[in-house]
This record gives C-alpha cells, structure tokens and sequence, in this order.
C-alpha cells in the first residue's frame, strides 16, 4: 500500500470530526485537541477502528496522548505510514 | 502548549461523602462503563451515607490490558491488596461491594484486611466467582454468548435497550454475528446510522480484550472461604441469567444471601428500580 501523506492524514481525520460536529470540513483547525471533541471513549475507539482500516495497520495506545492535535496526529501517521511502505 | 491530559483517572473517586458517624459504602469497578454511572447510586443511598468507587480504571497496568491484547501484567491479590491501602482508616462504618469483576476483587481485599476492619458484609453486584467450576479457557468464551454481552453493554452505554434475539446470534462466529448487533444498535439509537463495521469491530474487540483479561486474571487465582458473609445481588439479566449463585456458596463460610434485582448486567448500576433494590441493601451491609 501506498504510504498515506500527512496532507492526506489530516482531510481524512478533518472530514470525520466535520461529520461528527455537523459542521463544514473547514471549519475545523488542524490544530484542535481530541479531548477537546467531546468524544466519549465509544466514539474514540469506533473513530480509531475505522482509521486502522482506512491505514491497513494499528495504531499504539498511546498514539493519541503524544500526538493529541489534528496537526501532530497526521504527521505520526505519515511518518509511521512511510516506514511501512519502505519496508515492505 | 498546555500540559497533555491525564493518561489514568485516579483510583478513588469520592461521588458522595458520609456526613458526621455516616456510612461509606465502597464500590470496586472494574471499568467498562465509566465510574459516574454511579452517580445515580450515590444520590439513593439514604441521607447521610456516603458512596466512593474505587476505580480500576485509574490502576494502568490493568486498564491499558484491556487495550494492548488482554494481559494484565498483575494479580487478582495484587490488585486487590493496592485498593485495600485506599480504604480510609476508620471514620464511621463502612460497606464493601464491587460490581462485576469488582467483586472478585472486593472479595480478595478482604482476605487481606485485619478481622478488626473488616465490614459487616461484602455485597457481590452480579460477580461471578472466581472457582474452578466457572472459570473458562479463553477459546470456551462462544462468539454467540459475547455478542450477546456485548450488545447490552453498547445498549447500556447509549442508554437504549440493544436488542439482538439470542437466537439469531446462536452458532455464529464473530464476524457474521457482528453486523447484526450493529444493525440493532443502529436500529435503536444506540450507534451512529453510519457507523462503520470496522469502527465497531475495534470497539468489540477491545471490550472482548477487557473480558479475556479478567478471564486469565482470574485463572491462576486461587481464592479463599470468605471471612464475613455475602450478599450476592443478581440482575434479572445478567451474565449468567440460568445460574442460581454465580458459583459463590463455595466460598461463602459465614452464610449467602442472595437477592435478585431489575435490569441487566450494565443497567443494574443505573435503573431507578434497581437502584431501589441496591440502596437499602448496601447500607444495611
């Protein structure tokens, strides 16, 4: 699978939060903290769940406590997807 | 840069404090649903009671199990030696009680408590005994019985009823039998029309993972005869609905009661009614 760009990472996570709050993609600041959402932990790990799909692998734990922005969160996933691609 | 949220809620989390010689009653939760189900409970309680969970939630080597696979690097003793410390020392007289896998816990520290300390009575919210003749290995754990577990806990979790007729469930593995309770979540209300499969299978699967932790907790636990006597509450639809005593006369040496209450499994800490049932019962303990 292709690596996914951290651009990519970021609309993807954007479009989803959007839907959820009902409003436009942007009105939604890379910037935002999770925890700032409102998500309950249902919601967090359906969200989790359905992004380990659209990525193809899984994600740590711990990935949303050091990476807890919109911004710092598509950047991981692009590094972690990257690394990935090349080893495969 | 604001400093990142807090990775564990603490342990002791007081929802309600006894006035002056008022009683405490002390609830060992296991997680699944978040403690402040309890508020309900704290408010029934009679006046001047006062009502602390213990919350394991707060414990990371058992809390993050339930999110790396399903191995707690831990003890039932353990565990329930660590909570015992967050007892307060004497200020009046106090309840012990724990839901679910709590009570297994509950029932350990006071294995660990000086006779001296020990409460009245233990109280068992829906707790399967930690013996033999209930213990399962992992793979005994039917995908029909856990969907079925499953779809209460989502229903209980959204406040709405998830209702998945057992029989449809029956025989089939997990993947064939997840897009049904997905589709009665969704027909409830309980989940997002959109909801992915994938979303919900990582929901499932963390939710089964907490299960299988207690599960290989509990197997090597070898538990001792009670030294107070139990009250067992049993939820009209709990986990094993058929089941007279969850498997608790064996180790109950000083005498079981066991009272039945309204609700299933998750409901029972939150429905009017059998918060009616669980009020009077735990101060009385």
């Amino acid at each position: 699978m292709a690596a996914v760009t951290a651009r990519e990472a970021e609309d993807w996570l954007i479009g989803k939060i959007a839907h959820r709050l009902g409003v436009a993609d942007d009105e939604v600041s890379r910037e935002v903290y999770f925890d700032e959402l409102d998500l309950d932990s249902t919601e967090a790990l359906i969200l989790a769940g359905e992004m380990e799909n659209w990525l193809g692998f899984e994600l740590s734990t711990t990935t949303l406590w050091y990476h807890p922005t919109v911004k710092d969160l598509a950047a991981y996933i692009a590094e972690e997807s990257s690394q990935r691609a090349a080893a495969a | 840069m604001r400093p990142p949220r807090e990775l564990t809620p603490p342990v002791v989390r007081p929802f309600r404090q006894a006035g002056p010689g008022g009683r405490t009653v002390y609830v060992v939760h296991p997680g699944a649903l978040a403690a402040q189900v309890y508020r309900g409970l704290a408010d029934a309680l009679p006046e001047g009671d006062g009502l602390t969970v213990l919350d394991l939630s707060g414990v990371a080597e058992y809390a993050q199990a339930a999110l790396n696979g399903g191995r707690a690097a831990t003890t039932v003793q353990d565990l329930a030696d660590g909570l015992a410390a967050h007892l307060e020392p004497e200020q009046g007289p106090y309840t012990l009680a724990g839901w679910s896998f709590g009570g297994v816990l509950a029932h350990a520290m006071t294995r660990s408590l000086p006779a001296g300390r020990l409460p009245g009575s233990l109280v068992l919210l829906d707790s399967i005994a930690p013996v033999d003749a209930y213990k399962q290995p992992d793979d005994a754990l039917e995908p029909a019985l856990l969907l079925g577990w499953f779809a209460m806990y989502l229903g209980a979790k959204r406040d709405r009823a998830v209702g998945v007729d057992p029989a449809a469930l029956a025989g089939r593995g997990t993947d064939e039998g997840l897009p049904l309770v997905l589709d009665a979540a969704v027909a409830a209300g309980a989940l997002a029309a959109d909801t992915p499969l994938p979303g919900l299978r990582k929901l499932y699967d963390t939710y089964v993972d907490g299960l299988l932790r207690n599960n290989r907790l509990t197997a090597p636990y070898r538990p001792g005869p009670a030294p107070l006597p139990l009250v067992l509450v049993k939820a009209e639809r709990g986990l094993l609905p058929e089941d007279a005593s969850l498997g608790w006369e064996s180790l109950a040496a000083r005498g079981l009661t066991v009272r039945p209450c309204p609700g299933d499994h998750y409901t029972m800490l939150a429905r009017p009614d059998a918060l009616a049932v669980l009020a009077p019962l735990l101060h009385a303990a």
